[in-house]
Protein backbone atom coordinates (compact mmCIF):
# COMPACT_ATOMS: atom_id res chain seq x y z
CA UNK A 1 0.00 0.00 0.00
CA UNK A 2 2.71 2.09 0.81
CA UNK A 3 4.62 1.57 -2.51
CA UNK A 4 1.30 2.83 -3.98
CA UNK A 5 0.95 6.36 -1.95
CA UNK A 6 4.69 6.82 -3.03
CA UNK A 7 4.30 6.44 -6.24
CA UNK A 8 0.79 9.01 -6.22
CA UNK A 9 3.15 11.41 -4.47
CA UNK A 10 5.66 11.23 -6.96
CA UNK A 11 3.67 12.34 -9.74
CA UNK A 12 1.31 14.55 -7.52
CA UNK A 13 5.24 16.47 -7.40
CA UNK A 14 4.06 18.77 -10.14
CA UNK A 15 5.23 21.74 -9.15
CA UNK A 16 3.10 24.05 -11.88
CA UNK A 17 0.27 22.63 -10.51
CA UNK A 18 1.07 22.47 -6.99
CA UNK A 19 1.53 26.18 -7.26
CA UNK A 20 -1.81 26.96 -8.81
CA UNK A 21 -3.43 24.60 -6.49
CA UNK A 22 -1.72 26.75 -3.47
CA UNK A 23 -1.57 29.42 -5.04
CA UNK A 24 -5.45 29.72 -5.23
CA UNK A 25 -5.80 28.90 -1.77
CA UNK A 26 -3.71 31.66 -0.43
CA UNK A 27 -5.52 33.82 -3.10
CA UNK A 28 -8.72 33.01 -1.59
CA UNK A 29 -7.63 33.45 1.94
CA UNK A 30 -6.70 37.15 1.33
CA UNK A 31 -9.65 37.92 -1.11
CA UNK A 32 -12.17 36.71 1.48
CA UNK A 33 -10.69 39.06 4.48
CA UNK A 34 -10.36 42.04 2.37
CA UNK A 35 -14.56 41.15 1.35
CA UNK A 36 -15.44 39.92 4.46
CA UNK A 37 -13.76 43.46 6.03
CA UNK A 38 -15.70 45.48 3.94
CA UNK A 39 -19.49 43.46 3.62
CA UNK A 40 -19.56 42.48 7.14
CA UNK A 41 -17.94 45.79 7.95
CA UNK A 42 -20.57 48.04 6.88
CA UNK A 43 -23.18 45.65 6.72
CA UNK A 44 -22.90 44.49 10.31
CA UNK A 45 -24.44 41.32 9.58
CA UNK A 46 -23.84 37.95 7.76
CA UNK A 47 -26.16 35.66 5.92
CA UNK A 48 -25.71 37.98 2.61
CA UNK A 49 -27.06 36.04 0.05
CA UNK A 50 -23.40 35.13 -2.05
CA UNK A 51 -22.88 32.07 -4.04
CA UNK A 52 -20.86 30.15 -2.33
CA UNK A 53 -19.69 32.10 0.57
CA UNK A 54 -20.92 32.50 4.02
CA UNK A 55 -20.01 35.74 5.73
CA UNK A 56 -20.28 35.80 9.66
CA UNK A 57 -21.76 38.60 11.66
CA UNK A 58 -20.35 41.38 13.21
CA UNK A 59 -20.32 39.12 16.05
CA UNK A 60 -18.74 36.41 15.23
CA UNK A 61 -15.86 38.14 13.65
CA UNK A 62 -15.51 39.98 16.94
CA UNK A 63 -15.35 36.48 19.03
CA UNK A 64 -11.45 35.30 19.29
CA UNK A 65 -12.65 32.74 16.49
CA UNK A 66 -13.17 35.74 13.97
CA UNK A 67 -9.41 35.87 13.15
CA UNK A 68 -9.98 32.81 11.61
CA UNK A 69 -13.42 33.66 10.30
CA UNK A 70 -12.15 33.93 6.56
CA UNK A 71 -11.52 29.99 6.70
CA UNK A 72 -14.87 28.51 6.96
CA UNK A 73 -16.66 31.56 5.27
CA UNK A 74 -14.78 30.95 1.75
CA UNK A 75 -14.70 27.32 3.07
CA UNK A 76 -16.76 26.65 -0.06
CA UNK A 77 -15.04 28.02 -2.80
CA UNK A 78 -11.41 26.44 -1.15
CA UNK A 79 -13.89 22.86 -1.43
CA UNK A 80 -14.27 24.13 -5.47
CA UNK A 81 -10.40 24.41 -5.97
CA UNK A 82 -9.86 21.33 -3.66
CA UNK A 83 -12.53 19.03 -5.86
CA UNK A 84 -11.07 20.44 -8.53
CA UNK A 85 -7.51 19.55 -8.56
CA UNK A 86 -8.63 16.03 -7.09
CA UNK A 87 -10.47 15.61 -10.27
CA UNK A 88 -7.22 16.91 -12.29
CA UNK A 89 -4.79 14.41 -10.82
CA UNK A 90 -7.34 11.58 -11.35
CA UNK A 91 -8.54 11.92 -14.89
CA UNK A 92 -5.17 13.08 -15.53
CA UNK A 93 -4.44 9.32 -15.34
CA UNK A 94 -7.30 8.27 -18.06
CA UNK A 95 -6.17 11.45 -20.43
CA UNK A 96 -2.45 10.21 -20.42
CA UNK A 97 -3.19 6.78 -20.36
CA UNK A 98 -1.38 6.38 -17.54
CA UNK A 99 -4.07 4.19 -15.99
CA UNK A 100 -3.15 1.07 -18.41
CA UNK A 101 0.23 1.09 -17.08
CA UNK A 102 -0.76 1.43 -13.47
CA UNK A 103 -3.79 -1.13 -13.51
CA UNK A 104 -0.99 -3.56 -15.62
CA UNK A 105 1.68 -3.17 -12.47
CA UNK A 106 -0.95 -3.14 -9.60
CA UNK A 107 -4.14 -5.34 -11.12
CA UNK A 108 -5.48 -4.84 -6.62
CA UNK A 109 -7.22 -1.74 -8.64
CA UNK A 110 -8.82 -0.71 -4.85
CA UNK A 111 -5.26 -0.46 -3.80
CA UNK A 112 -4.93 2.23 -6.52
CA UNK A 113 -7.52 4.02 -5.58
CA UNK A 114 -6.40 4.05 -1.45
CA UNK A 115 -3.12 5.23 -2.47
CA UNK A 116 -4.46 8.04 -4.55
CA UNK A 117 -6.46 9.12 -1.39
CA UNK A 118 -3.98 9.02 1.12
CA UNK A 119 -1.61 11.09 -1.20
CA UNK A 120 -4.09 13.14 -1.77
CA UNK A 121 -5.37 13.63 1.39
CA UNK A 122 -1.47 15.12 2.47
CA UNK A 123 -1.52 17.28 -0.13
CA UNK A 124 -4.56 18.54 0.54
CA UNK A 125 -2.97 19.16 4.58
CA UNK A 126 -0.71 20.74 2.98
CA UNK A 127 -2.90 23.11 1.04
CA UNK A 128 -5.02 23.89 3.90
CA UNK A 129 -2.20 24.80 5.68
CA UNK A 130 -1.21 27.02 3.34
CA UNK A 131 -5.44 28.50 3.05
CA UNK A 132 -4.42 29.13 6.96
CA UNK A 133 -1.55 31.65 6.91
CA UNK A 134 -2.63 33.17 4.13
CA UNK A 135 -5.48 34.19 5.90
CA UNK A 136 -3.60 34.75 9.31
CA UNK A 137 -1.30 37.28 7.17
CA UNK A 138 -4.91 38.64 5.78
CA UNK A 139 -6.29 38.48 8.70
CA UNK A 140 -5.62 42.13 9.73
CA UNK A 141 -7.05 43.51 6.54
CA UNK A 142 -10.72 43.02 8.49
CA UNK A 143 -9.21 44.96 11.93
CA UNK A 144 -8.39 47.88 9.92
CA UNK A 145 -12.02 48.01 8.68
CA UNK A 146 -13.36 49.30 12.12
CA UNK A 147 -14.07 45.64 13.41
CA UNK A 148 -12.74 44.97 17.20
CA UNK A 149 -9.97 42.29 16.86
CA UNK A 150 -9.51 42.60 20.48
CA UNK A 151 -10.60 38.94 21.33
CA UNK A 152 -8.42 37.51 18.99
CA UNK A 153 -4.90 36.96 20.70
CA UNK A 154 -7.43 34.46 23.25
CA UNK A 155 -6.33 30.62 22.74
CA UNK A 156 -5.20 31.57 19.91
CA UNK A 157 -3.60 28.27 19.38
CA UNK A 158 -6.25 25.80 20.05
CA UNK A 159 -8.73 28.30 17.85
CA UNK A 160 -5.86 27.76 14.88
CA UNK A 161 -5.71 24.65 15.00
CA UNK A 162 -9.80 23.99 14.91
CA UNK A 163 -10.11 26.16 12.31
CA UNK A 164 -7.37 24.11 10.14
CA UNK A 165 -8.86 20.83 11.11
CA UNK A 166 -12.88 22.06 10.18
CA UNK A 167 -11.45 23.02 7.39
CA UNK A 168 -9.61 20.36 6.43
CA UNK A 169 -12.33 18.06 7.13
CA UNK A 170 -14.64 19.85 4.56
CA UNK A 171 -11.96 19.65 2.25
CA UNK A 172 -11.22 16.10 2.37
CA UNK A 173 -14.81 15.58 1.93
CA UNK A 174 -14.84 18.26 -1.32
CA UNK A 175 -11.76 16.30 -2.44
CA UNK A 176 -13.53 12.63 -2.43
CA UNK A 177 -16.83 14.11 -4.65
CA UNK A 178 -14.27 15.24 -7.21
CA UNK A 179 -12.08 12.17 -7.08
CA UNK A 180 -15.20 10.33 -7.34
CA UNK A 181 -16.52 12.77 -10.62
CA UNK A 182 -13.63 11.95 -12.08
CA UNK A 183 -13.15 8.03 -11.65
CA UNK A 184 -16.59 7.98 -13.31
CA UNK A 185 -16.41 10.41 -15.95
CA UNK A 186 -12.79 10.36 -16.87
CA UNK A 187 -12.79 13.83 -16.99
CA UNK A 188 -11.50 16.67 -15.08
CA UNK A 189 -14.04 19.12 -16.75
CA UNK A 190 -17.13 17.73 -15.92
CA UNK A 191 -15.81 17.02 -12.45
CA UNK A 192 -14.88 20.62 -11.95
CA UNK A 193 -18.19 21.99 -14.04
CA UNK A 194 -20.76 19.49 -11.98
CA UNK A 195 -18.74 20.88 -8.56
CA UNK A 196 -18.87 24.69 -9.34
CA UNK A 197 -22.03 24.49 -11.17
CA UNK A 198 -23.75 22.83 -8.39
CA UNK A 199 -22.12 25.23 -5.76
CA UNK A 200 -22.44 28.54 -7.74
CA UNK A 201 -25.58 28.11 -9.35
CA UNK A 202 -28.08 24.86 -7.79
CA UNK A 203 -27.53 24.78 -4.83
CA UNK A 204 -28.26 29.26 -4.68
CA UNK A 205 -31.04 28.51 -6.87
CA UNK A 206 -32.37 25.92 -4.09
CA UNK A 207 -31.55 28.12 -1.10
CA UNK A 208 -34.21 30.83 -2.65
CA UNK A 209 -36.71 28.19 -3.09
CA UNK A 210 -39.23 27.57 -0.59
CA UNK A 211 -39.78 24.46 1.55
CA UNK A 212 -35.97 23.16 0.72
CA UNK A 213 -33.83 22.08 3.77
CA UNK A 214 -31.37 24.18 2.59
CA UNK A 215 -29.19 23.92 5.74
CA UNK A 216 -28.92 20.16 4.48
CA UNK A 217 -27.95 20.82 1.10
CA UNK A 218 -24.05 19.59 -0.07
CA UNK A 219 -22.49 23.61 0.16
CA UNK A 220 -24.15 24.48 3.70
CA UNK A 221 -23.35 20.79 4.98
CA UNK A 222 -19.19 21.21 4.05
CA UNK A 223 -19.93 24.58 5.13
CA UNK A 224 -20.96 24.04 8.54
CA UNK A 225 -17.86 21.54 8.93
CA UNK A 226 -15.54 23.79 7.85
CA UNK A 227 -17.39 26.73 10.26
CA UNK A 228 -17.33 23.67 13.22
CA UNK A 229 -21.37 24.10 13.48
CA UNK A 230 -23.61 26.32 12.79
CA UNK A 231 -26.69 27.64 14.45
CA UNK A 232 -29.21 25.19 12.46
CA UNK A 233 -26.73 22.19 12.23
CA UNK A 234 -24.33 21.17 14.49
CA UNK A 235 -20.77 19.96 13.85
CA UNK A 236 -21.24 16.34 14.56
CA UNK A 237 -24.49 16.30 12.40
CA UNK A 238 -22.41 18.06 9.63
CA UNK A 239 -19.69 15.78 10.24
CA UNK A 240 -21.97 12.49 10.03
CA UNK A 241 -23.45 13.83 6.85
CA UNK A 242 -20.03 14.60 5.28
CA UNK A 243 -18.63 11.21 6.47
CA UNK A 244 -21.56 9.75 4.25
CA UNK A 245 -20.51 11.69 1.47
CA UNK A 246 -17.02 10.41 1.57
CA UNK A 247 -18.41 6.71 2.07
CA UNK A 248 -21.01 6.96 -0.73
CA UNK A 249 -18.02 8.86 -3.06
CA UNK A 250 -15.74 6.35 -2.53
CA UNK A 251 -18.00 3.65 -3.26
CA UNK A 252 -19.01 4.65 -6.21
CA UNK A 253 -15.16 5.28 -7.31
CA UNK A 254 -14.31 2.11 -6.29
CA UNK A 255 -17.02 -0.10 -7.89
CA UNK A 256 -16.07 1.22 -11.40
CA UNK A 257 -12.98 1.57 -10.80
CA UNK A 258 -12.62 -2.48 -10.26
CA UNK A 259 -15.52 -2.96 -12.40
CA UNK A 260 -15.20 -1.26 -15.65
CA UNK A 261 -12.70 -2.46 -18.46
CA UNK A 262 -9.54 -0.42 -18.83
CA UNK A 263 -10.23 0.36 -22.54
CA UNK A 264 -8.55 3.58 -22.98
CA UNK B 1 5.83 -24.28 -20.80
CA UNK B 2 4.33 -21.44 -22.80
CA UNK B 3 4.86 -18.14 -21.49
CA UNK B 4 1.12 -17.00 -22.54
CA UNK B 5 -1.87 -19.75 -23.90
CA UNK B 6 -5.73 -19.07 -24.12
CA UNK B 7 -8.57 -21.68 -24.42
CA UNK B 8 -11.66 -20.48 -26.48
CA UNK B 9 -10.69 -16.84 -25.44
CA UNK B 10 -13.75 -15.28 -26.48
CA UNK B 11 -14.36 -11.37 -25.86
CA UNK B 12 -17.35 -9.22 -27.39
CA UNK B 13 -18.73 -5.29 -27.32
CA UNK B 14 -22.25 -5.28 -27.75
CA UNK B 15 -22.00 -6.48 -31.08
CA UNK B 16 -18.60 -6.85 -31.54
CA UNK B 17 -16.54 -9.82 -31.55
CA UNK B 18 -13.01 -8.96 -30.64
CA UNK B 19 -11.48 -12.56 -29.51
CA UNK B 20 -13.68 -15.06 -31.00
CA UNK B 21 -12.53 -18.54 -29.27
CA UNK B 22 -9.03 -17.72 -29.73
CA UNK B 23 -6.52 -20.81 -28.90
CA UNK B 24 -3.02 -20.24 -29.26
CA UNK B 25 0.06 -21.23 -27.02
CA UNK B 26 2.93 -19.33 -27.57
CA UNK B 27 6.70 -20.40 -26.72
CA UNK B 28 9.09 -18.66 -24.47
CA UNK B 29 12.44 -17.37 -25.73
CA UNK B 30 12.83 -14.88 -29.45
CA UNK B 31 10.68 -12.14 -30.27
CA UNK B 32 7.40 -13.06 -31.30
CA UNK B 33 4.95 -11.12 -33.17
CA UNK B 34 1.60 -11.10 -32.79
CA UNK B 35 0.19 -9.36 -35.91
CA UNK B 36 -2.73 -8.44 -37.80
CA UNK B 37 -5.06 -5.77 -39.81
CA UNK B 38 -6.14 -2.83 -37.77
CA UNK B 39 -9.44 -4.17 -35.80
CA UNK B 40 -8.08 -7.58 -35.39
CA UNK B 41 -8.44 -8.13 -31.85
CA UNK B 42 -4.27 -7.51 -31.14
CA UNK B 43 -5.18 -4.58 -28.63
CA UNK B 44 -7.84 -6.76 -26.88
CA UNK B 45 -5.96 -9.90 -26.63
CA UNK B 46 -3.18 -7.64 -25.00
CA UNK B 47 -5.39 -6.38 -22.46
CA UNK B 48 -7.23 -9.00 -21.34
CA UNK B 49 -4.18 -10.79 -20.91
CA UNK B 50 -2.67 -8.16 -18.68
CA UNK B 51 -5.79 -7.68 -16.88
CA UNK B 52 -7.32 -4.53 -18.14
CA UNK B 53 -10.34 -5.89 -19.67
CA UNK B 54 -12.54 -9.26 -18.38
CA UNK B 55 -13.07 -11.67 -21.13
CA UNK B 56 -16.10 -12.34 -22.03
CA UNK B 57 -15.73 -16.64 -22.12
CA UNK B 58 -12.83 -18.41 -22.44
CA UNK B 59 -9.35 -18.74 -20.51
CA UNK B 60 -5.82 -17.78 -20.52
CA UNK B 61 -2.54 -18.32 -18.62
CA UNK B 62 0.54 -15.72 -18.28
CA UNK B 63 3.25 -17.53 -17.35
CA UNK B 64 1.37 -20.31 -16.24
CA UNK B 65 -0.90 -17.85 -13.78
CA UNK B 66 -4.35 -17.62 -14.45
CA UNK B 67 -5.53 -14.47 -16.03
CA UNK B 68 -8.35 -14.06 -13.22
CA UNK B 69 -5.41 -13.14 -10.69
CA UNK B 70 -3.14 -10.74 -12.48
CA UNK B 71 -1.27 -9.78 -9.68
CA UNK B 72 0.35 -12.94 -9.56
CA UNK B 73 2.05 -11.71 -12.68
CA UNK B 74 2.24 -8.53 -12.96
CA UNK B 75 5.69 -7.59 -11.79
CA UNK B 76 7.35 -10.54 -14.26
CA UNK B 77 5.63 -8.77 -17.24
CA UNK B 78 7.06 -5.38 -19.08
CA UNK B 79 3.94 -3.99 -20.72
CA UNK B 80 3.65 -0.97 -23.67
CA UNK B 81 -0.10 -0.40 -24.56
CA UNK B 82 -0.50 1.23 -27.26
CA UNK B 83 1.19 4.38 -27.23
CA UNK B 84 3.44 5.28 -24.13
CA UNK B 85 1.60 7.08 -21.42
CA UNK B 86 3.61 9.70 -19.36
CA UNK B 87 2.85 13.05 -17.21
CA UNK B 88 4.25 15.31 -19.84
CA UNK B 89 4.97 17.81 -17.09
CA UNK B 90 7.53 15.47 -15.50
CA UNK B 91 10.53 14.47 -16.33
CA UNK B 92 11.19 11.04 -17.29
CA UNK B 93 13.06 9.93 -14.57
CA UNK B 94 10.18 11.65 -12.28
CA UNK B 95 7.39 9.67 -14.52
CA UNK B 96 9.54 6.25 -14.09
CA UNK B 97 10.39 6.69 -10.19
CA UNK B 98 6.81 7.14 -9.88
CA UNK B 99 6.32 3.68 -11.64
CA UNK B 100 9.32 2.38 -9.59
CA UNK B 101 7.77 3.30 -6.51
CA UNK B 102 4.38 1.27 -7.76
CA UNK B 103 6.11 -2.06 -8.50
CA UNK B 104 8.28 -1.40 -5.85
CA UNK B 105 11.47 -1.30 -7.71
CA UNK B 106 15.20 -0.07 -6.19
CA UNK B 107 15.46 3.20 -7.73
CA UNK B 108 18.93 2.20 -9.14
CA UNK B 109 16.86 0.22 -11.38
CA UNK B 110 16.12 3.68 -13.15
CA UNK B 111 19.14 4.50 -13.84
CA UNK B 112 19.69 0.73 -15.32
CA UNK B 113 16.88 1.26 -17.81
CA UNK B 114 17.50 4.77 -18.67
CA UNK B 115 21.07 3.54 -19.93
CA UNK B 116 19.47 0.66 -21.51
CA UNK B 117 17.07 3.14 -23.80
CA UNK B 118 19.76 5.10 -23.99
CA UNK B 119 17.77 8.13 -22.43
CA UNK B 120 20.67 8.83 -19.77
CA UNK B 121 21.59 12.35 -20.27
CA UNK B 122 18.29 13.72 -21.33
CA UNK B 123 15.96 12.19 -18.11
CA UNK B 124 15.64 15.31 -16.28
CA UNK B 125 13.47 16.77 -19.43
CA UNK B 126 9.76 16.94 -18.98
CA UNK B 127 8.33 14.47 -21.00
CA UNK B 128 6.50 16.82 -23.35
CA UNK B 129 9.48 17.76 -24.99
CA UNK B 130 10.50 14.77 -25.92
CA UNK B 131 10.15 13.40 -29.27
CA UNK B 132 7.43 10.35 -30.15
CA UNK B 133 10.90 7.82 -30.83
CA UNK B 134 12.46 9.19 -27.03
CA UNK B 135 8.60 8.67 -25.70
CA UNK B 136 8.69 5.27 -27.27
CA UNK B 137 11.91 4.00 -25.50
CA UNK B 138 10.54 5.59 -22.31
CA UNK B 139 7.86 3.53 -22.92
CA UNK B 140 10.20 0.41 -23.16
CA UNK B 141 12.75 1.41 -20.35
CA UNK B 142 8.69 1.44 -17.98
CA UNK B 143 8.23 -1.70 -19.71
CA UNK B 144 11.79 -2.80 -18.26
CA UNK B 145 11.69 -1.84 -15.11
CA UNK B 146 10.66 -4.99 -13.09
CA UNK B 147 13.80 -6.54 -15.57
CA UNK B 148 11.04 -8.86 -16.57
CA UNK B 149 10.46 -12.36 -18.33
CA UNK B 150 8.19 -11.36 -20.55
CA UNK B 151 7.64 -7.87 -22.38
CA UNK B 152 4.44 -7.47 -24.38
CA UNK B 153 4.79 -4.60 -26.46
CA UNK B 154 1.49 -3.20 -28.55
CA UNK B 155 3.12 -1.34 -31.35
CA UNK B 156 5.90 0.15 -30.18
CA UNK B 157 7.16 1.28 -33.64
CA UNK B 158 4.11 3.18 -34.46
CA UNK B 159 4.59 6.57 -35.68
CA UNK B 160 8.63 6.29 -36.05
CA UNK B 161 10.38 7.50 -38.85
CA UNK B 162 12.69 4.62 -40.28
CA UNK B 163 15.80 5.02 -38.03
CA UNK B 164 13.84 5.22 -35.50
CA UNK B 165 11.81 1.41 -36.03
CA UNK B 166 15.50 0.26 -36.92
CA UNK B 167 16.83 1.42 -33.44
CA UNK B 168 13.74 -0.24 -31.95
CA UNK B 169 14.27 -3.21 -33.75
CA UNK B 170 17.75 -3.52 -32.61
CA UNK B 171 17.18 -2.81 -28.70
CA UNK B 172 14.00 -5.41 -29.03
CA UNK B 173 16.84 -8.00 -30.70
CA UNK B 174 19.35 -7.45 -27.89
CA UNK B 175 16.09 -8.18 -25.30
CA UNK B 176 15.55 -10.92 -26.52
CA UNK B 177 19.12 -11.98 -26.97
CA UNK B 178 19.20 -11.24 -22.74
CA UNK B 179 16.96 -14.55 -22.55
CA UNK B 180 13.49 -12.30 -21.96
CA UNK B 181 10.50 -13.45 -24.58
CA UNK B 182 9.34 -10.18 -26.62
CA UNK B 183 5.88 -10.22 -27.90
CA UNK B 184 5.46 -7.46 -30.12
CA UNK B 185 2.16 -6.32 -32.18
CA UNK B 186 1.74 -4.75 -35.20
CA UNK B 187 -0.21 -4.48 -38.41
CA UNK B 188 2.36 -4.75 -40.48
CA UNK B 189 4.23 -8.09 -40.63
CA UNK B 190 6.95 -6.56 -42.59
CA UNK B 191 7.94 -4.65 -39.56
CA UNK B 192 8.90 -8.11 -37.84
CA UNK B 193 9.59 -10.40 -40.32
CA UNK B 194 13.30 -9.42 -39.71
CA UNK B 195 13.13 -10.47 -35.80
CA UNK B 196 10.29 -12.29 -35.29
CA UNK B 197 11.42 -16.26 -34.19
CA UNK B 198 7.81 -16.99 -33.84
CA UNK B 199 4.55 -15.40 -35.64
CA UNK B 200 1.24 -15.47 -34.54
CA UNK B 201 -1.32 -13.82 -36.91
CA UNK B 202 -4.94 -13.52 -35.99
CA UNK B 203 -7.83 -11.68 -38.14
CA UNK B 204 -11.42 -10.71 -36.29
CA UNK B 205 -10.02 -12.20 -33.43
CA UNK B 206 -9.45 -15.56 -35.18
CA UNK B 207 -6.00 -17.49 -34.91
CA UNK B 208 -5.33 -17.77 -38.74
CA UNK B 209 -1.43 -19.02 -38.03
CA UNK B 210 0.79 -19.87 -35.34
CA UNK B 211 4.12 -20.95 -35.68
CA UNK B 212 8.00 -20.16 -36.05
CA UNK B 213 8.48 -18.03 -38.93
CA UNK B 214 10.49 -20.44 -40.44
CA UNK B 215 7.29 -22.05 -41.15
CA UNK B 216 5.41 -19.56 -42.71
CA UNK B 217 8.34 -18.96 -44.74
CA UNK B 218 7.68 -22.23 -46.40
CA UNK B 219 4.72 -21.54 -47.25
CA UNK B 220 5.74 -18.89 -49.79
CA UNK B 221 6.26 -20.42 -52.85
CA UNK B 222 7.54 -19.53 -56.77
CA UNK B 223 5.27 -18.10 -58.98
CA UNK B 224 5.89 -17.34 -62.81
CA UNK B 225 4.60 -14.24 -64.08
CA UNK B 226 4.32 -13.94 -67.83
CA UNK B 227 2.31 -12.22 -70.16
CA UNK B 228 1.47 -12.79 -74.11
CA UNK B 229 2.42 -10.71 -77.16
CA UNK B 230 -0.76 -10.24 -78.29
CA UNK B 231 -3.41 -9.73 -74.68
CA UNK B 232 -6.27 -11.99 -76.79
CA UNK B 233 -4.41 -14.87 -76.34
CA UNK B 234 -4.23 -14.44 -72.59
CA UNK B 235 -7.65 -16.63 -72.08
CA UNK B 236 -6.54 -19.45 -74.12
CA UNK B 237 -3.11 -19.49 -72.76
CA UNK B 238 -4.42 -19.72 -69.30
CA UNK B 239 -6.88 -22.48 -70.90
CA UNK B 240 -3.95 -24.28 -72.18
CA UNK B 241 -1.95 -24.34 -68.98
CA UNK B 242 -4.58 -25.39 -66.80
CA UNK B 243 -5.41 -28.26 -69.00
CA UNK B 244 -1.30 -28.95 -68.36
CA UNK B 245 -2.04 -29.00 -64.52
CA UNK B 246 -1.33 -25.45 -63.63
CA UNK B 247 -3.01 -22.79 -61.45
CA UNK B 248 -3.46 -19.48 -63.52
CA UNK B 249 -4.73 -16.48 -62.37
CA UNK B 250 -4.67 -12.77 -63.78
CA UNK B 251 -2.48 -9.86 -62.68
CA UNK B 252 -2.45 -6.12 -63.26
CA UNK B 253 0.32 -6.88 -66.09
CA UNK B 254 -0.29 -10.40 -67.48
CA UNK B 255 -0.85 -13.75 -66.03
CA UNK B 256 0.47 -15.48 -62.67
CA UNK B 257 1.17 -19.33 -62.87
CA UNK B 258 2.07 -21.95 -60.06
CA UNK B 259 2.47 -25.40 -60.11
CA UNK B 260 5.56 -28.08 -59.71
CA UNK B 261 7.59 -26.64 -63.23
CA UNK B 262 9.27 -23.86 -64.38
CA UNK B 263 9.58 -21.08 -66.69
CA UNK B 264 10.85 -23.45 -69.35
CA UNK B 265 7.45 -25.28 -68.91
CA UNK B 266 5.34 -22.25 -69.64
CA UNK B 267 7.67 -21.14 -72.29
CA UNK B 268 6.99 -24.80 -74.13
CA UNK B 269 3.12 -24.57 -73.37
CA UNK B 270 2.57 -21.33 -74.89
CA UNK B 271 4.90 -22.48 -77.74
CA UNK B 272 2.84 -25.67 -78.17
CA UNK B 273 -0.56 -22.98 -78.13
CA UNK B 274 0.91 -21.14 -81.20
CA UNK B 275 1.22 -18.26 -78.84
CA UNK B 276 4.38 -15.77 -78.66
CA UNK B 277 5.20 -14.55 -74.81
CA UNK B 278 6.63 -10.97 -74.90
CA UNK B 279 7.56 -11.58 -70.64
CA UNK B 280 8.70 -14.24 -68.62
CA UNK B 281 10.27 -14.79 -65.51
CA UNK B 282 9.77 -16.71 -62.04
CA UNK B 283 9.46 -14.75 -58.96
CA UNK B 284 9.48 -15.44 -55.07
CA UNK B 285 6.62 -14.75 -53.23
CA UNK B 286 6.84 -12.04 -50.49
CA UNK B 287 5.67 -12.81 -47.12
CA UNK B 288 3.50 -9.79 -47.31
CA UNK B 289 1.61 -10.99 -50.23
CA UNK B 290 1.13 -14.53 -48.14
CA UNK B 291 0.11 -12.11 -45.24
CA UNK B 292 -2.10 -10.06 -47.28
CA UNK B 293 -3.62 -13.33 -48.32
CA UNK B 294 -4.75 -14.60 -44.65
CA UNK B 295 -6.13 -11.53 -43.42
CA UNK B 296 -7.46 -9.53 -46.18
CA UNK B 297 -5.71 -6.89 -48.89
CA UNK B 298 -7.84 -3.86 -48.01
CA UNK B 299 -10.11 -1.97 -44.98
CA UNK B 300 -12.84 -2.78 -47.35
CA UNK B 301 -12.05 -6.13 -48.09
CA UNK B 302 -12.05 -6.94 -44.34
CA UNK B 303 -15.03 -5.14 -43.87
CA UNK B 304 -16.71 -7.11 -46.28
CA UNK B 305 -14.86 -10.15 -44.35
CA UNK B 306 -16.43 -9.25 -41.12
CA UNK B 307 -19.76 -8.54 -42.30
CA UNK B 308 -20.12 -12.03 -43.81
CA UNK B 309 -18.73 -13.60 -41.13
CA UNK B 310 -21.03 -12.21 -39.17
CA UNK B 311 -24.49 -12.91 -41.69
CA UNK B 312 -23.07 -16.56 -41.07
CA UNK B 313 -22.67 -16.21 -38.10
CA UNK B 314 -25.99 -15.34 -37.47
Amino acid sequence: MLHVVRSELTRLGQLRTLLVWFGLMAVFAFMINAVMASVVGQAGAGGLPTPGVAFPTRQELEAPSGVMAGLSAASNMFGIVTLSLWAWFTAQDYSSGLIRLLVAAEPRRWRLLAGKGAALLLVTAVATTVAAAANLMAAPIVGASGISTAAWGTDAASVVAAAWAHLYLSQVVWGVLGLAIAVVSRSAVVAVAIGAGYVLLVESMLKMANGVPSDWLLGSTLNAIASGGTASVSFSAALALGAAYVIVGLMLAGIVLTRRDVTD
Amino acid sequence: MAVIATRSLTRRFGNITALDRLTVELPPGGVIGLVGPNGSGKSTLIRTLLGLIRPTSGEADVLGHPIAQPKRYASSVGTMIESPAFIGGLSARANLTSLAHLHGTPMARVDEVLGQVGLLGRDREPVRRFSLGMKQRLGIAVALLTDPDLLILDEPTNGLDPAGIVEIRELLRRLAHDGRTVVVSSHLLSELEAICTYLVIIRFGELVFAGPMTELLARTGAHIDFAPERPEDADPLADALRAAGWQVQSTDSGLRATGTGRAADVNRAATAAGITLARLGEAQDSLEELFLEMTGRTDGELAAGRATGRREAD
